[in-house]
């Protein structure tokens, strides 16, 4: 990837969680800071909480039959998928985002993005996996409203009192897309 | 039913001015459905997604539900997903395999070829009477095309080949591998849907052939997307060969699509996908082989166009399709279809399936400022200020010229060279046509 921008150097993020805080605790502080940073606009620093190796993936739900539940989502690295980026792809999209120039988002998009259920799947020293919910509301222009409501399966990588994300599965709770656009990030 | 008034036309092209009603009204939506889309072929899947005898998937024929099926003979069938006895859909799922459909709300129950075969209370109730051969689900005639299916269900419309005409050529090379084979790609399994507050004619003339819009798009090009090791956001930019630029359509039928013609033949293979080496490989290999294939008209590429009314397709490596599905005057939603190379390697396939999930549909980064622009222009159509003047498609007018710069380009050809908005004008031309019977501007016998 030669050409491509700048080097890329994951660093931990900062959050105020202490280290007394429990497993749980300093997870939803990280996880209420980066949703944060997103409605701020603060796309660069957002970069940096995702690991150099991250999978970010959001896969496109079907209507199956009840016998075929396992058949509801596309395939991963096979399927069509509304993301399927890394780290340099989703550095371009922010790169694309902060030119002035990309209509879609231009003027910014108000967002809040929530996560709640937060439940500590499995924890090791490497890698802690985290289930939550997530909701996410876009206010464009004047009455331009999207309303995103779905599941995330996340991987953290711990990083000194610190976290990465290192895998991002979103599976939203549509299958056509209700809006016209999907340039938020989740 | 009178769509204008005596002294203002809708649509006149020879001036290229088109009333901005056409993209509001309700009355013309309404309209439409009936003297465009029900008289008119339609995209509805590709035969990758039924490979064995029972396999199904949803689709839209214009407005109208349906069901694609293999049959148990291996027979391609487009029904309309309407129970015949209280018009529910009879099929719920977005794909799968399934010899018969039965409808949830009385039971009738279809075979995957349409026939009703299950008719509860078919001796008490029916005595045994109900002409079974009538009460089938409503079916379309289907067309096969090198992998595409297409559907009507006009009795009256002419056949696919015929209502394609010269434009035939270009669905075809759309359909191939990037080697030239015949019927080489694969649909990717998950059709992009979303909806955009739009009516369908933005996308669908924008995509018949509209260069004048780069401005749109200068994000993805400063970012850049392909895997050229350039700037850019098409492969093809990576070709440093020269080229004339080819807005050819095609009128008795309405279809455009936009062109390079290059002006060496035989021209030689630059890197186009440079930072996935194997991928580059196959791309020369397939330049190479695709040159043997075509002939003569190996110089051009095909880069994208419109099968009139509602199939868009983009090309030169960028092998997706968008139906614009019309749901009313101001709502559309946009079906986007991955295709990829049948015959690649994986490498080739995971490379390009992750260009084009960047490049198109809603989350695309270069489709997002298209549906972008066409929610915007809804607003200036539905503006009552703004009806005082036209909607303006004068660009580059009157240049066009038959079955050039080539005579092979095809006898129907209408061409035009460089940035114009020539294709947008005959989309409309034949649009008019369908609307009201009048006769079109643009004919060869008219010319002559």
């Amino acid at each position: 990837m030669k050409t491509q921008t700048s080097e890329v150097t994951a660093m931990p993020a900062k959050t105020t969680a202490s280290l007394s805080s429990t497993l749980k605790e300093r997870v939803e502080d990280f996880l209420a800071l980066e949703g944060e940073l997103l409605d701020e606009r603060q796309f660069d620093r957002w970069l940096d909480l995702l690991d150099d190796d991250i999978s970010y993936w959001m896969p496109v739900a079907r209507n199956f039959e009840h016998r075929k539940p396992e058949s509801e989502y596309t395939l991963k690295d096979k399927d069509a998928a509304w993301f399927d980026e890394g780290k340099q792809t989703l550095m371009q999209r922010v790169k694309q985002i902060q030119g002035g120039d990309h209509w879609a988002e231009e003027p910014l998009s108000r967002t809040t993005h929530m996560t709640t259920n937060i439940r500590i799947i499995s924890a090791t020293d490497s890698e802690i996996t985290v289930k939550c919910k997530f909701l996410l509301y876009v206010n464009r222009r004047e009455e331009e409203v999207r309303l995103f409501v779905g599941k995330r399966t996340d991987v953290l990588r711990p990083v000194g009192d610190n976290f990465l994300i290192k895998k991002r599965s979103i599976f939203l709770d549509q299958s056509k897309m209700l809006f016209k656009n999907l340039t938020t990030f989740f | 039913m009178n769509l204008e008034s005596e002294d203002k036309p809708l649509i006149d092209v020879q001036s290229g001015m088109i009333d901005r009603k056409i993209f509001s009204d309700e009355n013309i939506f309404e309209q439409e459905m009936e003297r465009v889309f029900d008289k008119s072929w339609l995209f509805v899947g590709h035969e990758s997604l039924i490979p064995k005898n029972g396999d199904y998937f949803l689709s839209q024929a214009g407005r109208e539900p349906v069901v694609v099926t293999r049959d148990d003979e291996g027979k391609v069938n487009v029904l309309l997903n309407l129970c015949t006895h209280r018009g529910m859909p009879v099929c719920r799922y977005d794909r799968g395999n399934a010899k018969r459909f039965t409808c949830p709300y009385h039971g009738w129950t279809f075979s995957n070829n349409g026939e009703l075969t299950g008719l509860p209370l078919n001796k008490e109730g029916y005595e045994g009477k109900l002409d079974r051969s009538r009460w089938g689900m409503i079916k379309a005639r289907v067309a096969c095309y090198y992998g595409s299916i297409w559907a009507t269900f006009n009795e009256s419309a002419p056949s696919f080949e015929d209502s394609l005409g010269d434009m035939a050529f270009w669905l075809r090379e759309f359909m191939m591998g990037p080697d030239g084979e015949d019927d080489g790609l694969e649909a990717v399994e998950g059709i992009l849907k979303s909806e955009i507050p739009s009516n369908w004619k933005f996308g669908a003339e924008n995509t018949a052939g509209d260069l004048y819009h780069d401005v749109s798009h200068n994000s993805v090009q400063r970012v850049g997307i392909a895997l050229t090791g350039l700037r850019t956001r098409h492969v093809w930019n990576a070709d440093k060969n020269t080229f004339r630029t080819l807005n050819v359509a095609f009128p008795a039928g309405g279809h455009a699509i936009r062109a390079n013609l290059y002006d060496t033949p035989n021209r030689e293979y630059f890197s186009q996908w440079s930072q996935i080496p194997e991928a580059d490989e196959y791309f020369r290999n397939a330049h190479y082989a695709r040159q043997k294939r075509l002939g003569e008209k190996e110089r051009l590429l095909n880069r994208g166009g419109i099968v009139f009314p509602n199939f868009a397709y983009n090309s030169a490596n960028r092998t997706s399709a968008s139906v614009w599905v019309p749901r009313a005057a101001g709502r559309t939603e946009v079906w986007k279809w991955v295709f990829l190379p049948k015959n690649a390697p994986q490498v080739v396939k995971d490379t390009m399936r992750n260009y084009l999930l960047r490049y198109a549909g809603p989350a695309g980064m270069v489709e997002q400022d298209d549906f972008e622009n066409w929610h915007s222009a809804q607003v200036g159509s539905e503006s009552v200020a703004a009806e005082r003047l036209p909607m303006n498609y004068q660009l580059h007018i009157g240049h066009a010229k038959w079955a050039w710069p080539e005579p092979w380009i095809g006898e129907g050809a209408l061409v035009d060279e460089g940035v114009s908005e020539h294709a947008q004008r005959v989309f409309y031309d034949r649009w008019y046509e369908m609307m009201t019977g009048k006769p079109r501007v643009f004919r060869k016998e008219a010319a002559e």
